[in-house]
């Protein structure tokens, strides 16, 4: 007797009952419908969390001097030779920034803030959030530009506007104040209004010479991927032996934190949804069984292996599970399809803010998801046929055809 | 309803009893019997629907305990369950706008479910030592009276908790930013009302360790008398008048009282939603999540019972063809099934609330041990949870779970009913079981 035998065998007693298996098969293609669009917005958070933490001046990748995150400062800086370029193969990078990082005063007619202020050269900033968010009034224009963009929320609270000037306070190498005005060339409109009152920027080069130091405290590397990660930050790691090479997820741990419990967050899903689900599975199966006590006896009496009778619930519990599961998944991928454009959370934007995420909330379709929530059903749908089968098997064949 | 339609009821006794009593007593009698004819089967579907609706309950009754130790945690951190601030503040958070005190605190102090009622000021100024200066966030809190509930006395990484003029306390980012140590000096240099420079030197007591790093690095403590006096304030001014309250609830409760304490033009007073939107918008979120799953869930379930249902029909076709042989009417048939649905859902909704109710009673005060992963603690602490989470029954997730499947399993037990139309006595009677 073949696999074959036993395959028409299932298929036949599915056929037998097609209404109730319907119903099976629409329970389960509900239950992985709904675990695979979820799945899809979870991912879809998970890169957003992953894409605002490299954004928000982090990057993928970050060198700093040693001792600089205890102590933010520019004699915690480093020096860049003339000319310098990252030992990273260009195509594997978005590309890298050297900014000085520092904490300041801003001082409007009216307020007082604390900030950091950020010296950037502008032409090497489309890595991080800067490029992407609107700005009113100018943008800076390269290293030397002396003029400083500040937040759009940060003018609200300063009650300053674009053309006015500030005054910024900061340290320079050698531990003094130094003191100098600005003209605000522009605000930016971030989507976090944490980002906009926390960075002001300026010029990489008019900075330096305002703190009289040629150093930067940070190179910002964004890479395009980042399983790519590890193998660069080991190898940045050894081209920069004195400085520390930090990835974002130790620069951002509750961002990293996020990320992995968005892993966790698509077992706990399907788990939920399949233990909902199975309590019918078995029952169907078992009731599947008990209708055919006489057969199944006959079948035995003939001659049929108890290894048969086995093998055969199984496989229908298994095609049951396959039939509701593509039906699912094809469901499942038409609802992501339908919401691939996003979905506007701006209700929710301080809610987000502090989870670190964007409001526009776009899912992400990975595959290996899909293929996960189908490996794991069929695993499922083999477990829920054993009760059914061990009762299959005990089936004594003199008594049940004598019923 | 004609008596000859009632088979069950014949001659004499039809016409001594009330015949809808006793007809539904039988039907409801059948349907309970039936129900155990596939003992299995019934417990199977039960233990289906149970685990949805404890899932449902346990769900949102670990969400709720979670949130609300959140803002239980946040409010005994910075900002109190509630405050009273001048109309204009949080619009424009200037000295000048201040909140004229008289007998406020007593007023509110007496509320029932208000625990402690103290005044703050706030303000911005440069903080220096020697050479380096930083901009810093300026609090001016009473420390005897905040010293009481504030959780910040059991983040001091050294020191203590201020407890006289010319104490205060700092983060331990702007503490290392400035190199400064318990009992070193610090100035503050601030502007003040008209444009006046608003000075003190204070001594640190304290170096707090917070979650929030923006609060290490910016976050200045000092006593509200010292304040005042920089910032050239009397001493009936503060900017916020922090409530707290013996716990969320009992806020909730608080709130409408206390507003009617203070003078709407002038004042307004701020609950845990306003004071951390954050919290309140993360809640609304997870409300909805809810809801997405409750629905699948509902959804599978119902195809389920659906499922069984079809099988009970299909197995009893042969005796509901002798049943309409002999005069049954469908519609009894029809109710019975009902009946058993019914039957089916409440033990479901029983077992399930039995099981949260265990569960919850089980876990008690001290609250589940949350599932921190690796690493997670900061993540943790950011949100103000707490390393348990706390279990409150949710009656209101009960109520949702209960309609929700009472009225989803009579849908799914009127399909087959419906099916039932088709029945031929003769050809039914046949069918081979």
């Amino acid at each position: 007797m073949s696999i074959k035998l036993l395959f028409q065998l299932s298929i036949r007693n599915i056929l037998r009952h097609r209404r109730r298996n319907l119903m099976l098969f629409s329970a389960i293609a509900v239950a992985v419908a709904g675990v695979s669009s979820a799945n899809t917005l979870i991912r879809g958070m998970q890169y957003d969390m992953l894409n605002s933490a490299v954004e928000n001046l982090t990057g993928h990748i970050k060198i700093h001097a040693p001792g600089y995150r205890d102590d933010p400062n520019i004699d915690k800086g480093f020096s860049l030779e003339d000319g310098f370029t990252l030992p990273v193969e260009p195509e594997e990078m978005l590309g890298w920034a050297a900014r000085i990082r520092i904490p300041a005063v801003i001082m409007s007619e009216r307020e007082t803030r604390g900030v950091q202020i950020v010296g950037i050269d502008p032409a090497s900033e489309h890595i991080s959030f800067l490029s992407d968010v609107p700005i009113d009034g100018e943008g800076l224009t390269d290293s030397k530009d002396g003029r400083i963009l500040i937040g759009k929320e940060l003018a609200l609270q300063l009650e300053t506007r674009i053309g006015r000037r500030i005054v910024i306070i900061t340290q320079g190498i050698d531990g003094k104040n130094r003191e100098k005005g600005y003209r605000i060339v522009g605000t930016y409109d971030a989507e976090g209004k944490t980002l906009e009152k926390i960075y002001v920027f300026t010029g990489l080069a008019s900075l330096q010479s305002l703190l009289d130091s040629r150093d930067v405290t940070e190179v910002s590397i964004r890479l395009h991927e980042e399983p790519k990660k590890p193998s660069i930050k080991d190898m940045l790691s050894e081209v920069f032996g004195n400085l520390a090479v930090l990835d974002w997820q130790e620069l951002e741990p509750m961002a990293a934190a996020m990320y992995l419990f968005a892993d966790s967050a698509i077992y706990i899903w399907f788990l939920l949804m399949m233990s909902a689900l199975i309590f019918g599975l078995i029952n169907t199966l078992i009731t599947s069984v008990m209708e055919r006590v006489r057969e199944l006896g006959l079948v035995r009496a003939l001659g049929m292996p108890k290894r048969m009778v086995v093998t055969q619930v199984v496989l229908e519990s298994t095609i049951i599970m396959a039939i509701g599961v593509l039906i699912g998944l094809v469901a499942g991928y038409l609802i992501y399809l339908s919401i691939a454009d996003g979905i506007n959370l701006d209700a929710f934007a301080e809610g987000m803010e502090m989870m670190t995420m964007s409001t526009r909330f776009i899912p992400v379709l990975v595959w290996d998801d899909f293929v996960l929530v189908a490996v794991l059903s069929l695993v499922l749908g083999v477990m829920a046929s054993i009760y059914p089968a061990w009762r299959a098997v005990r089936v004594k064949p003199l008594d049940a055809i004598g019923r | 309803m004609a008596s000859n339609q009632h088979i069950l009821i014949t001659g004499d006794e039809a016409r001594k009893r009330p015949k809808v009593d006793r007809l539904s007593l039988t039907i409801i009698s059948l349907a309970w019997r039936n129900l155990w004819r596939n003992k299995r089967r019934t417990w199977l579907t039960v233990a289906g629907v149970a685990f949805a609706v404890w899932l449902l309950i346990f769900g949102r009754s670990a969400q709720e305990g979670t949130f609300m130790t959140m803002v239980d945690n946040g409010a005994r951190m910075m900002t109190g369950h509630m405050q009273v601030q001048h109309v204009g503040y949080e619009e424009d958070p200037g000295i000048e706008n201040t909140v004229n005190l008289g007998n406020l605190i007593e007023s509110i102090r007496i509320v029932p479910g208000v625990d402690h009622v103290s005044a703050r000021a706030h303000g911005f100024a440069l903080v220096s030592q020697g050479e380096r200066s930083f901009g810093a966030q300026i609090l001016g809190v009473d420390p005897e009276a905040e010293g009481q509930w504030s959780t910040l006395k059991g983040m001091l990484a050294q020191g203590r908790y201020p407890s006289a003029p010319g104490e205060a306390m700092i983060g331990a980012t702007l503490a290392r930013n400035l190199a400064l140590d318990v009992g070193s000096e610090m100035i503050v240099l601030g502007t003040a009302l008209q444009g006046g420079v608003a000075a003190m030197s204070v001594q640190i007591s304290g170096i707090f360790d917070m979650t929030q790093p923006e609060l290490n690095r910016s976050l200045v403590v000092v006593h509200l008398d010292d304040f005042r006096e920089a910032w050239a304030m009397s001493r009936n001014e503060a900017h916020t008048i922090v409530v707290v309250t013996q716990d969320v609830a009992a806020s909730d409760r608080a709130l409408e009282i206390i507003r009617e304490k203070i003078d709407p033009n002038k004042q307004v007073l701020l609950g845990w939603r306003d004071l951390m939107p954050e919290v309140e918008q993360m809640m609304d979120m997870k409300s909805v999540s809810t809801e997405v799953i409750f629905l699948v869930l509902a959804i599978i379930v119902t195809f389920s019972v659906v499922n069984t249902f079809m099988m009970v029909v299909f197995e009893r076709t042969p005796e509901f063809g002798v049943l309409q042989a002999i005069g049954m009417q469908l519609k009894y048939l029809r109710w019975q099934l009902q009946i058993e649905a019914f039957m089916l859902s409440a033990l479901g909704i029983a077992v399930g609330f039995g099981l949260s109710w265990a569960l919850i009673l089980g876990v008690g005060d001290e609250g589940l041990p949350a599932p921190i992963p690796e690493d997670a603690e900061a993540f943790y602490a950011r949100f103000n949870m707490g390393t348990h989470i706390m279990l409150k029954f949710d009656w209101q997730a009960f109520r949702t779970a209960s309609w929700v499947f009472l009225i989803g399993i009579q849908l799914a037990a009127l399909l087959p009913g419906w099916r039932l139309r088709k029945l031929r006595p003769v050809d039914a009677i046949r069918q081979e079981t």
